[in-house]
């Protein structure tokens, strides 16, 4: 009988390797928190001259996946009738009228020129080092059990002339 | 005595009948190994089916190779990409028939070396079922291919080897689809059953596989990440539970990549995969010695 080549496909040529990708690991916390602001701005009423034109957002601080996130939440989610846009902070005395400004664990250091900066003013502080609920931040994330959470510190939110919602308060950790 | 003389001729007009119809199916035989060297399949196939329903050669181990040569014929020249021919199963069914009839292993390796062709027809379609849609042919097709190569080398060792090499290329199919980002849960969680299952099935065998284990710590880490990145901007009062599927996903994923980090430390996709599994259960501890240790194994020495 005739001979046949024959070349035995190798199952190994189509075996890819699934990609670990470490940077998926950043953009899911980051999405975490950008989850958490959103509702922050569901959960605390701002005064009425605050609710006119855009929701403005501060980030004081460097993380691009974070900030990836919040730009993505800014696209697609509204506050009320208002567009939310994110800035930038790069520098506190650039800080005038911000909803929310969110102070990166990198930048905590600036936390009080922040508070000198929006003394009078209707901005939530919101920053991301342990004990800063203590030292004047409105909110702050913080790890529990492998969790992002948050420790909300009233007062520090009530004196800026906001509103928080109960269910927010209930959801946050407290700080005395 | 004019009676017995009938009988007489009558029984050895019998014995004549059934020697010539032996004969003539012999003859058949012949005739069909004749029309397929002159590539003459259809006449080839017809002696051959004809030849091996007859009680003279039904178990005649030689009309059976034939047979096998001819479907073989048949089908490489006709129905080759047809994963599911029928000439095919025809063939490999002669090769086997024949196999079993012939005792004294006068026609063994010419039986072998058509099983031995059938089975790696299989493996090549198997091979090219290998994606999402397919899969399910992919699997029957192989597992056609290891019957073959159960007859060709009936050792466990190789047909072992073989099924662990096609079920790392199965899971790869299967974590394509979960590549993709999709957002139907259905889909999600049956491909990642499927996986699931590959991965438990390998390291059930050998528990140190570091593909496997690193494959299944991935499989884990990566569905606690896109439990996160894929989720809608939830209402407040469902963070925690968002966060607790990732997490106990993570925590799914760790004992596998740490085997495979134990087994070989100096495997980068094992510390990538810690890393990334530290960040994600918010570990900073841990967190940050993976990245020192990625940090050194990439250092240039």
């Amino acid at each position: 009988m005739k001979k046949i080549l024959f070349i035995l496909l190798s199952f190994l040529l189509f075996t890819s390797s699934v990609a670990v990708k470490p940077d998926a690991a950043e953009e899911a916390n980051a999405k975490i928190k950008a989850i958490y602001i959103y509702n922050f701005t569901k959960y605390i009423e701002w005064p009425d001259n605050y609710k006119e034109g855009n929701f403005v957002i501060g980030f004081l601080g460097s993380n691009f996946p974070l900030l990836t996130k919040l730009s993505e939440m800014a696209e697609t989610k509204k506050v009320g009738s208002q567009t939310i846009q994110i800035k930038n902070i790069t520098s506190v005395d650039n800080a005038d009228r911000f909803n929310i400004i969110y102070i990166l664990t990198d930048n905590s250091t600036q936390l009080s020129e922040v508070i000198s900066k929006v003394k009078g003013k209707s901005t939530l502080i919101v920053t991301d080092k342990p004990g800063l609920a203590k030292q004047g931040s409105g909110i702050n994330f913080v790890i529990v059990e492998n969790k992002q959470k948050i420790e909300l510190n009233k007062s520090n939110i009530e004196k800026y002339k906001l509103k928080i919602a109960s269910t927010l308060v209930n959801m946050a950790l407290p700080v005395n | 005595m004019k009676k017995l003389t009938i009988i007489r001729t009558f029984i050895l007009g019998l014995l004549l009948l059934t020697a010539v119809v032996a004969n003539a199916q012999q003859e058949k035989v012949q005739a069909a190994y004749a029309f397929l060297e002159k590539n003459k399949l259809d006449s080839a196939k017809a002696n051959i089916d004809a030849a091996v329903i007859h009680l003279e050669t039904i178990n005649d181990a030689q009309a059976w190779l034939v047979r096998g040569y001819v479907y073989k014929a048949i089908y490489s020249t006709r129905e080759k990409g047809n994963k599911r021919s029928p000439a095919r199963l025809e063939g490999l069914y002669s090769y086997k028939k024949s196999l079993s009839l012939d005792s004294g292993k006068e026609y063994f390796t010419d039986n072998i070396g058509g099983v031995k062709y059938f089975a790696n027809t299989f493996h090549n379609d198997a091979a090219e079922s290998l994606d999402p849609i397919d899969y399910r042919t992919a699997i029957e097709l192989f597992n056609k291919s290891q019957e073959c190569a159960k007859i060709v080398d009936p050792s466990p060792a190789s047909l072992q080897a073989n099924q662990t090499e096609f079920d790392f290329a199965l899971v790869s199919v299967y974590n394509g689809v979960l590549e993709n980002d999709t957002k139907d849960s259905a889909l999600v969680f049956k491909f990642f059953t499927l996986a699931k299952n590959i991965y438990n099935k390998i390291l059930a065998i050998d528990p140190n596989n570091i593909q496997a284990n690193i494959g299944m710590g991935k499989l884990y880490y990566n569905q606690a990440v896109n439990n996160i990145k894929l989720s809608d901007y939830v209402d407040i009062t469902v963070i925690d539970d968002l966060q607790e599927v990732t997490r106990k996903l993570g925590i799914e994923a760790e004992p596998f990549m740490k085997t495979a980090y134990t087994l070989d430390p100096k495997r980068e996709d094992a510390i990538i995969g810690l890393t990334g599994i530290y960040y994600i259960l918010n570990d900073q501890t841990k967190y940050n010695i993976f990245k020192q240790k990625l940090e050194d194994i990439k250092k240039p020495k």
